[in-house]
């Protein structure tokens, strides 16, 4: 489903010494395989989230998601791939103030070739629970409650890919259990695959797969795999 | 959901900051709709010459536009007046027959005949039949040249005329309640039977209610008036109710209240002209009034207008004079004796030619420079009537020309600047779309790399950006324009008064052809010659406004780095 191939990124600094932080010789993910990659603060996880999800182009190397290169497209057409393949869920939630729960998550099908319903939107927020605050605007929701809504925009487009960057940090750790469940279960019953970033050791445990990228920054460490199934 | 819901989801969140914003739009829009309806109603309504009904407007020489401004649109005081003899030029054989029975001079002539026969059947006497023509009996080749002539048929313009119908000015009526003053027209019957509104159309006067008034009526004699919509909607006066017709300018300080009541006998239906404004009151009435009679200077004829005044004055203590056997039927007009012909003056003539050979109404043109050559005065030079030589310049003026010329020299420059100045209040209003917008760039851009980053392509996020311009835009357009016409309806008075012209809510800038804009050359023809009230072009316009002010805040959103604005 996700397939990366020497992707390599650095960034330039002010006194114009270019710094590499990213060197992922090789990288899987199978369709409906749900993955958790962690590592240290400023190792990369972001950037290479914004790398699969096309809004950053790699200095090299090769990204595939459903067997489309994603990396060889304009930046227009990574859009588009982005709006109908891939859903994102953000640590900060990201939702847009002025639009009520139902319109965040109708905003996650705006932008792809699927044609937005809103019968979709409220089915996934009644999933997520919260059928009765359709009308609600982000800043009348609990954190939790907000985070919900997050994912159920993510997942709106039926995406191929979700990408989760630590959906759980801003959370208590009633809400952060919720999250990762609500999340792990969505994916399974959409059938998506899932590439989560997470500090959290705890979340981390809970996933069959776990990838760290080491503490230089520039290389994904071995891959790690913990045995059995979903927790 | 489209850019336009996701724009609009944007401007309800910065709910006070989008409504500052339209705010300050919508007042610049106001005023240009205001401007653009007053000036396009106003001007279309002055300029447009089948709404006079006539085309030539006779009056006392001094100016043409005060002449036209007082006679035509009823709002600056009349300069003076001219005889009324000069009615008598213009009117009809049958009209003139019928008048010159309340001719002094003709009485007097009348008078010196039967003196004359007297004096042949009576020798050395002069006979004692009415002691009035004594003056002329020594000019006896006066008299024949008198009995020779034919006053009905020669000299007079009337080929040329269709309809003449005199008005009189200088009266108002004042209401108490909402203190305001209607000006009082005084004038014949025929303004409502022979004057049109429109000649084209040949639409007359109607009545709402009652009718026009008579010369002379049974009950009422010479006092009916009849009275335009405005004035029966603002001041509540009906028919049945009676006025009385303050003499001179209520606001200065010699105007006085003529103690003479008025029968309203008719209101007319509105007509969209300045008549809407102004009671009419039967001229023979007005004439009656103190202070309406021109003094005589001819000797002979003074001292009949003497008999002529206390035969009025016994006959209103009930005296009844028996009528003169000799007198032609035909000729006799009803009721109580009528102010001498020599003693009356008219303020103007609306005149309406009649059309020439070609159908072409070419009067218009002709007979103002015949008249200003004093043509009018040379035609009476040999009439028993000798005008007070203070009074008998008179001149013609084509109204159109007149209305057109002081639109040209005055109007339209004043309305072009301010048109400007309104049109630059709205670029500058419009400018606070542009701070609006940038000034909430910083919260934007997260939201713009968060929808970046749900799939939204950079040319959507500059599309969503547009349409919140011209959403706001748009919206201060629509708020505007009901501000506008409201500023109309609540200006509706003033502009009444200084124009005479009313608005009401739904009153929208005439069309003008899109060939008259700037830039129409380029236009194929079919949509040249297309007609649009200017009102509509704010739609096209404040959308090229908005897209402007628009495009830097747009490109910004364009730019906008998505991995740096999204966070976490």
């Amino acid at each position: 489903m996700l397939k990366l191939e020497n992707i390599k990124k650095s960034f330039t600094q002010p006194d114009g010494q270019e710094v590499p932080i990213l060197d992922v010789p090789s990288f899987e993910i199978e369709a409906g395989e749900q993955v958790v990659l962690i590592g240290p603060s400023g190792c990369g996880k972001t950037t290479l989230l914004h790398i699969i999800s096309g809004i950053t182009k790699p200095d090299s190397g090769k990204v595939f998601i459903d067997g489309t290169e994603l990396t060889r497209y304009s930046e227009s057409t990574r859009d588009r791939i982005r709006a109908d393949k891939i859903g994102y869920v953000f640590q900060t939630f990201n939702l847009l103030n002025g639009f009520s729960a139902l319109e965040n998550v109708l905003l996650g099908i705006s932008f792809g070739a699927k044609r937005s319903t809103p019968a979709r939107a409220k089915d996934l927020l009644q999933k997520v629970g919260l059928g009765h605050r359709l009308g609600n605007k982000p800043h009348q929701m609990s954190v939790g409650e907000k985070q919900r809504v997050a994912v159920a925009r993510a997942v709106a487009n039926r995406p191929a890919l979700l990408l989760a960057d630590e959906p759980t940090a801003n959370i208590d750790p009633q809400n952060q259990q919720q999250v990762v469940q609500l999340i792990k279960d969505t994916c399974r019953e959409e059938k998506i695959a899932m590439l989560m970033v997470t500090h959290s050791m705890e979340v981390a445990d809970q996933f069959d797969r776990v990838v760290r990228l080491d503490e230089l920054n520039r290389v994904v460490a071995d891959l790690r795999a913990t045995a059995g199934g979903d927790k | 959901m489209n850019v336009f819901k996701i724009a609009w989801r944007s401007i309800q969140h910065r709910g006070f900051g989008s409504f500052l914003t339209i705010l300050s739009m919508a007042l610049g829009i106001m005023m240009v709709v205001s401007v653009i309806t007053i000036h396009g109603v106003v001007s279309k309504s002055f300029k447009n010459s089948r709404t006079f009904g006539y085309n030539v407007l006779v009056g006392a020489r001094g100016g043409e536009f005060q002449l036209t401004m007082s006679s035509v649109f009823f709002l600056a005081p009349p300069v003076e007046n001219v005889p009324y003899e000069y009615y008598l030029a213009f009117a009809d054989k049958e009209k003139r027959q019928l008048e010159m029975r309340h001719s002094l001079a003709m009485v007097t002539q009348s008078h010196e005949q039967d003196s004359l026969q007297l004096a042949g059947l009576v020798s050395g006497s002069l006979g004692s039949v009415s002691g009035l023509g004594h003056e002329l009996l020594a000019a006896t080749s006066e008299v024949e040249q008198f009995s020779a002539m034919q006053f009905h048929d020669k000299g007079m313009f009337d080929t040329w005329v269709h309809t003449v119908v005199p008005i009189n000015l200088g009266d108002f009526w004042v209401d108490e309640e909402t203190e305001s003053n209607f000006r009082c027209v005084g004038t014949k019957p025929t303004y409502f039977t022979e004057l049109v509104l429109d000649i084209e159309t040949e639409r007359g006067f109607e009545f709402s209610e009652g009718r026009a008034f008579e010369e002379y009526n049974e009950e009422h004699g010479f006092y009916e008036a009849v009275i335009g919509a405005a004035v029966a909607a603002r001041s509540g006066l009906g028919v049945g109710d009676t006025i009385q017709p303050t003499h001179g300018d209520p606001n200065s300080s010699g105007s006085h209240l003529h103690e003479t009541d008025f029968h309203i006998v008719g209101i007319m239906k509105p007509t969209g002209t300045p008549s809407d404004r102004c009671l009419f009151l039967n001229m023979e009435g007005f004439f009656l009034m103190e202070g309406h009679t021109k003094s005589i200077k001819d000797e002979s004829v003074r001292a009949i207008a003497r008999r002529e005044r206390e035969k009025r004055e016994l006959e209103a203590e009930g005296v009844v004079f028996e009528k003169d056997e000799a007198t032609d039927e035909k000729y006799i007009t009803p009721g109580p004796a009528r102010l001498p012909i020599e003693k009356r003056e008219v303020t103007s003539l609306l005149i309406r030619g009649e059309l020439d050979d070609d159908g072409l109404d070419t009067v218009g043109q002709f007979l103002p420079p015949l008249i200003n050559k004093g043509d009018l005065k040379e035609s009476l030079a040999w009439t028993p009537f000798t005008p007070d030589s203070s009074q008998d310049a008179a001149m013609g003026v084509n109204p159109v020309e007149v209305v057109t010329k002081m639109f040209a020299s005055f109007v339209d420059p004043i309305q072009l600047a301010l048109l400007a100045l309104t049109l630059m209040i709205c670029v500058v209003s419009s400018i606070s779309i542009l701070v609006g917008i940038y000034n909430s760039m910083s919260q934007r851009r997260h939201e713009i790399a968060v929808m970046r980053a749900l799939g939204a392509s950079r040319t959507k996020v500059l599309l969503i950006m547009l349409s919140e311009s011209i959403l706001l835009a748009l919206s201060a357009g629509l708020i505007g324009w009901i501000a506008g016409h409201l500023l109309n309806v609540v200006m509706s008075p003033i502009v009444e008064q200084q124009t005479g012209i009313s608005m009401g809510f739904f009153d929208f800038a005439p069309k003008i052809p899109l060939a008259f804009l700037p830039l129409a050359e380029n236009l194929p023809g079919w949509m040249a010659a297309m007609e649009v009230s200017p009102e509509l072009l704010l739609i096209p316009g404040l959308i090229l406004l908005a897209v402007l002010v628009g495009i830097y805040p747009a490109i910004s959103a364009y730019r906008t780095d998505v991995s740096q604005s999204l966070g976490k």
